[in-house]
């Protein structure tokens, strides 16, 4: 039995929002999540394309100071209004009280999370949308995730095994350099590529278990029921030859793509 | 390195700091760099020929056969830069731990430190928190592991399984000065490197 397709293609980051499919049921509708690191330089266009925003904790604080940052010659009042999130989530020990006050008298939700302590902040942030998401008729749900690649290591870590945890959501870890997403073994992948927001780096990643079986189509050096493992082959550093890449494995893996630059 | 030493002569210190070798395909050095280490005597290895390698894998593989004190037997190689930017040469230059895992080789950034414990062994590792902690974690990187203990830790892991998806020891505590690991797996020791003013 062939497995069944799944596509990826990351729309939300073309300058301009591509126009709404045929079918209003095909569209996307996104939901982005921010982490306590500094924002990679296009989250203005990122968070514009969603319709829920969420900071966990100390996200807040960066919204807060790095919006106008990312927006000079507009008056940063008006850019914090702007750009409020819809909820605050977590435990509160790194959200400055003058943000939080900020926000919460916008109309921000602020969820105190500080009694959990057996959850990664990003993992109560996913759990707070997918209970609550921006439309709940829409089964197109992607989460955009800032800041949870870089800084402290061990936080990274937490944050991809999130993408374990709710391997049946569409989860986007996106930094100034990279996006990464889970491509489930449950599934057959073809994710669409477009060179003038990403690529051509890539790499297909078995994070938490070896491949004995993986084939592809679409990069320069693809995978023919080829294995994969920490200590063996890890596919880094392949490259994106065409607009559709196909990915088949009988294993979960972490899929990887450079973002371009722009000035 | 000027930037990191201000106040001081930048030419001085490009010579004070200068490569024994600069080794790799060549295709990002700026050539008045290559030059100017060249003329100090660097040994420049062009090794571009080699696709199938990383960059670190290439120099951890010049270290291991040109290493600075043939008779120590302690060598134990420190990396900068490994970690953040693209994911994809991160991943790639921690597959390279796993890749020489009879041979120390530790990963920093300016958060973090990162290195191998190879299930060989039961490992011994002694936080010195003035300049490390407390922030920690154990990363069954690339395979699960059904059975890992620790000592030392907040949350110690008592024989315990690990695996993406399931448990992974992340944002843990270091509440001692030696802390203990022994697992039936290779696992990525993390811990956050103090800031200081």
């Amino acid at each position: 039995m062939p497995l069944p397709t799944m596509t990826h293609s990351s729309p939300f980051l073309l300058p301009s929002p591509p126009p709404p499919p045929a079918d209003p049921a095909d569209a996307a509708s996104y939901a982005v999540v921010v982490l306590n690191q500094r924002l990679p330089r296009f989250a203005p266009l990122v968070w514009t394309r969603a319709q829920l925003r969420v900071c966990a904790d100390g996200g807040a604080n960066r919204v807060f100071d790095g919006m106008p940052d990312l927006l000079p010659g507009e008056d940063p009042d008006e850019i914090r209004e702007r750009y409020k999130p819809d909820a605050i989530k977590g435990d509160m020990d790194s959200i400055r009280p003058e943000v939080k006050e900020y926000y919460s008298n916008l109309g921000a939700k602020i969820i105190d999370e500080s009694h959990d302590q057996d959850t990664t902040d990003l993992h109560k942030c996913i759990s707070f949308i997918t209970r609550n998401p921006p439309d709940p008729d829409n089964s197109n749900l992607c989460i955009l995730v800032l800041g949870a690649l870089g800084g402290r290591f061990d936080h990274e870590m937490g944050n991809i095994n999130v993408l374990y945890h709710f391997s049946s959501i569409r989860i986007i870890l996106l930094s100034d350099d990279s996006s990464i997403f889970l491509l489930p073994k449950t599934h057959s992948h073809e994710i669409r590529v477009d060179p003038s927001i990403e690529g051509p780096h890539c790499g297909l990643i078995p994070m938490g278990a070896p491949s004995s079986s993986t084939t592809t189509t679409g990069l320069r050096w693809n995978l023919d029921n080829t294995s994969m493992s920490y200590g063996g082959l890890v596919s880094t550093s392949n490259i994106v030859e065409e607009e559709k890449v196909t990915v088949t494995s009988d294993s979960d893996l972490i899929w990887t793509i450079s973002l371009r630059k722009h000035a | 390195m000027p930037e990191l030493l201000p106040g001081e002569d930048p030419d001085e210190i490009r010579e004070r700091y200068k490569p024994d070798a600069i080794k790799g395909d060549m295709d990002s050095i700026r050539p008045e760099v290559k030059e100017y280490y060249s003329n100090l005597g660097a040994k420049i290895i062009d090794e571009s020929h080699d696709q199938d390698t990383t960059d670190l894998h290439k120099c951890i593989s010049f270290i291991t056969t040109n290493p600075p004190d043939p008779d120590n037997s302690n060598l134990c190689i420190l990396v900068l830069g490994a970690l953040g930017g693209r994911f994809d040469h991160e991943m790639g230059n921690i597959n390279v731990l796993y890749h020489f895992s009879s041979i120390r080789i530790v990963l920093l950034s300016d958060d973090s430190s990162i290195f191998l414990l190879p299930k060989a062994h039961s490992h011994e590792i002694r936080v010195d928190p003035s300049i490390e902690g407390p922030h920690c974690g154990l990363i069954p990187m690339g395979a699960p592991s059904s059975s890992t203990t620790t000592t030392g830790l907040r949350w110690n892991l008592d024989n315990t399984s690990m695996s993406y998806g399931g448990l992974v020891s992340t944002s843990n505590i270091v509440d001692e000065e030696k802390v203990t690991v022994t697992s039936d797996s290779d696992l990525i020791w993390t811990i956050s490197l103090r800031k200081h003013a």
